[in-house]
């Protein structure tokens, strides 16, 4: 009930005795409560003249770091005796202090600066409305507005940093990097030897090969290191990520696509970002800090889901990305996948799969019964077949377990090029 | 500040009516008065922010039930005008809490404490000056008290239609 309700309720009460029993004494004791709501209606604010800006210390930040956001309330119009703010935030987003209402006193034409500090987890946040109410200095009136203060909020993945990443796409770009481009040329790694011909270093000779070869020298011919087309898919569908319905493991899949994409763009790759959950959101590829910036903000917004038209790999058209390119999947893996994956490779795609381990994940939910570590088990078995066939297929497989660190575990992996159809299990 | 003055206000609202009605005989109610203050001091303990608007009903209640039965205006008066201070208190107290470490929270109790002190002074002169000139409850006056309330009463139900559309 409101107050200024609840008071005239009793003085017209009040009234009302008097009149019923005649009695002068029922008004007599109406009239300081009528006093009491007439000093309130007096000074009841008429206008709600302020406008408000809102600052962030940082617009991008880690999952959990410090960010201070600043609410600058400036009055143009009469004095605010009492100034009620309210800034409506996100649910995951934690506050300190905890409550992000807040009294002040705002003199005429004067101004005040909020402070306070956000935590939060990945995503991507967009702040707006604060709320403002103005009250008499007894809370009887009250005049409330919403004010329109945006700013928006980039909570980037975990990054853990990888010094290199070997790939072997069987297509390489034209520009200089850091891949082998499977075609002799000026490089590092060894590609074969050639006769020699005029032009070429005579540290490239090889010597041995000349000796046995009296009418001709021979050289030592290198891989040319090129950029590549490289498209990173995550997987981010309910039925692969929940886990018991509520624990998910995509966390740990956005974790490994960030550092991924780092690090290849910081090679110099083409690279884009497929998140594949209930629908698909596809950051185009290109090079440099800001594609970087641009999968980072894809990697920042994207949340698990369920359709019926995603829920198999099958829409991962080979459209998408450049022919022969690199294709680095982030995904725990379902054996319905096996069918959609082979089929990538059959078209000629380089694949890589960043499996994050989902039996060792949910298995640190459970209770250690000899139950649950028999299913635990045949589960395994399933797993290890499935990986067996994409092997075979020529899928190279890199196994994560997750209560590693992506970067201690899967870093020196992908440090050596591996021959096709190589998988590894990052050791517990 | 404020609690302090919560306090005391609770406590001299309850401890006026039961007086005044000890002082006509009505111990046992005097009683059942004193255990609703003693509620209304648990109510701010524990935070009961509805039960401060009841206690206000309450005492006013009391005090119209008193003057009915011709007890002694002035502790009526007093337990009513007591009650509504707590009743302001008590809500000025939850709002201060919402107030800024670096806002001066001391001034802003001052000011408000002046405020009510000054408006309670002014009321019982009103009461007073009312009481002293005694005017007498002729036709005219009954009538215009009528058309007072009957206007209140329609802004009220007026008020009450616009909260259910």
């Amino acid at each position: 009930m409101r107050r200024s309700l609840l008071l005239s309720t009793l003085i017209y009460g009040l009234l009302l005795g008097g009149l019923i029993a005649l009695r002068g004494e029922f008004i007599a004791l109406a009239l300081p409560f009528a006093l009491y709501l007439f000093y309130g209606f007096y000074s009841a604010p008429q206008t709600l003249n302020i406008s408000i800006e809102r600052k962030l210390s940082h617009e991008r930040a880690a999952p959990d770091a410090e960010v201070t956001m600043t609410l600058i309330i400036q009055n143009h119009g009469d004095a605010l005796e009492e100034l009620y703010l309210e800034d409506q935030l996100a649910e995951k987003i934690t506050a300190r202090p905890n409550s992000t209402r807040r009294l002040i006193r705002l003199p005429k034409n004067s101004s005040y600066a909020w402070s306070y500090t956000l935590f939060a987890p990945r995503g991507t946040y967009n702040f707006d409305a604060i709320s403002a109410e103005a009250r008499d200095p007894f809370g009887l009136m009250r005049r409330s507005a919403s004010f329109s203060a945006p700013a928006q909020l980039f909570i980037f993945p975990d990054l853990r940093r990888l010094k290199t990443a070997a790939i072997h796409p069987r297509k390489t770009r034209v520009y200089a990097g850091q891949i082998a481009a499977r075609a002799g040329g000026s490089g590092t790694e060894f590609f074969g030897v050639r006769e020699y011909q005029p032009g070429d270093s005579p540290r490239a000779v090889n010597w041995r090969a000349s000796a046995r070869h009296a009418e001709a020298l021979y050289a030592n011919e290198f891989q040319q290191d090129r950029v590549a087309d490289v498209g990173v898919v995550l997987d981010a569908r309910d039925l692969t990520n929940l886990f018991q319905g509520k624990h998910s493991i995509f966390e740990h899949s956005v974790t490994a696509a960030a550092a991924l994409s780092d690090v290849l763009l910081a090679q110099g790759n083409r690279v884009g970002l497929l998140v594949y959950g209930s629908y698909l959101s596809w950051t185009l590829p290109g090079y440099g800090k800001i594609q970087r910036e641009k999968i980072m903000r894809g990697l920042a917004k994207a949340a698990t889901g369920s359709s019926s038209v995603f829920a198999g790999l099958e829409h991962l058209s080979s459209r998408m990305f450049p022919p022969q390119s690199q294709i680095i999947l982030v995904s725990p893996l379902a054996h319905s996948d096996l069918d959609a994956i082979i089929q990538l490779r059959a078209k000629g795609y380089q694949i890589l799969t960043l499996s994050p381990n989902p039996i060792q994940f949910e298995l640190g939910y459970l209770p250690n019964s000899p139950e649950i570590q028999l299913a635990a088990r045949i589960i395994r078995l399933e797993r290890d077949l499935l990986i067996k066939r994409l092997e075979r297929a020529g899928v190279q497989v890199i196994e994560w377990d997750v209560s590693q660190k992506f970067d201690q575990a899967v870093g020196p992996l992908l440090k050596r090029s591996r021959p096709q159809g190589f998988a590894y299990r990052s050791q517990t | 500040m404020t609690d302090i003055a919560l306090f005391i206000s609770v406590i001299l609202s309850a401890g006026s009516l039961a007086w005044g009605y000890a002082q006509a005989g009505w111990e046992t109610s005097a009683g059942w008065i004193l255990f609703i203050g003693a509620v209304w001091l648990i109510s701010i303990w524990q935070e009961w922010r509805w039960f401060s608007s009841v206690a206000l009903l309450a005492s006013v209640l009391c005090s119209a039930f008193g003057l009915v039965l011709g007890f002694e205006f002035s502790w009526l008066l007093a337990g009513s005008l007591f009650a509504l201070c707590a009743w302001d208190l008590t809500d000025f107290r939850r709002r201060l809490r919402l107030s800024a470490k670096d806002e001066d929270s001391y001034g802003l109790e001052r000011r408000h404490l002046a405020r009510l002190s000054l408006l309670t002074l002014a009321g019982l002169l009103l009461v007073s000056l009312a009481l002293y000139t005694q005017v007498q409850f002729t036709f005219e006056w009954g009538v215009f008290l009528v058309a007072v309330t009957l206007i209140g009463l329609t802004q009220v139900t007026g008020w009450f239609r616009k909260q259910d559309r």
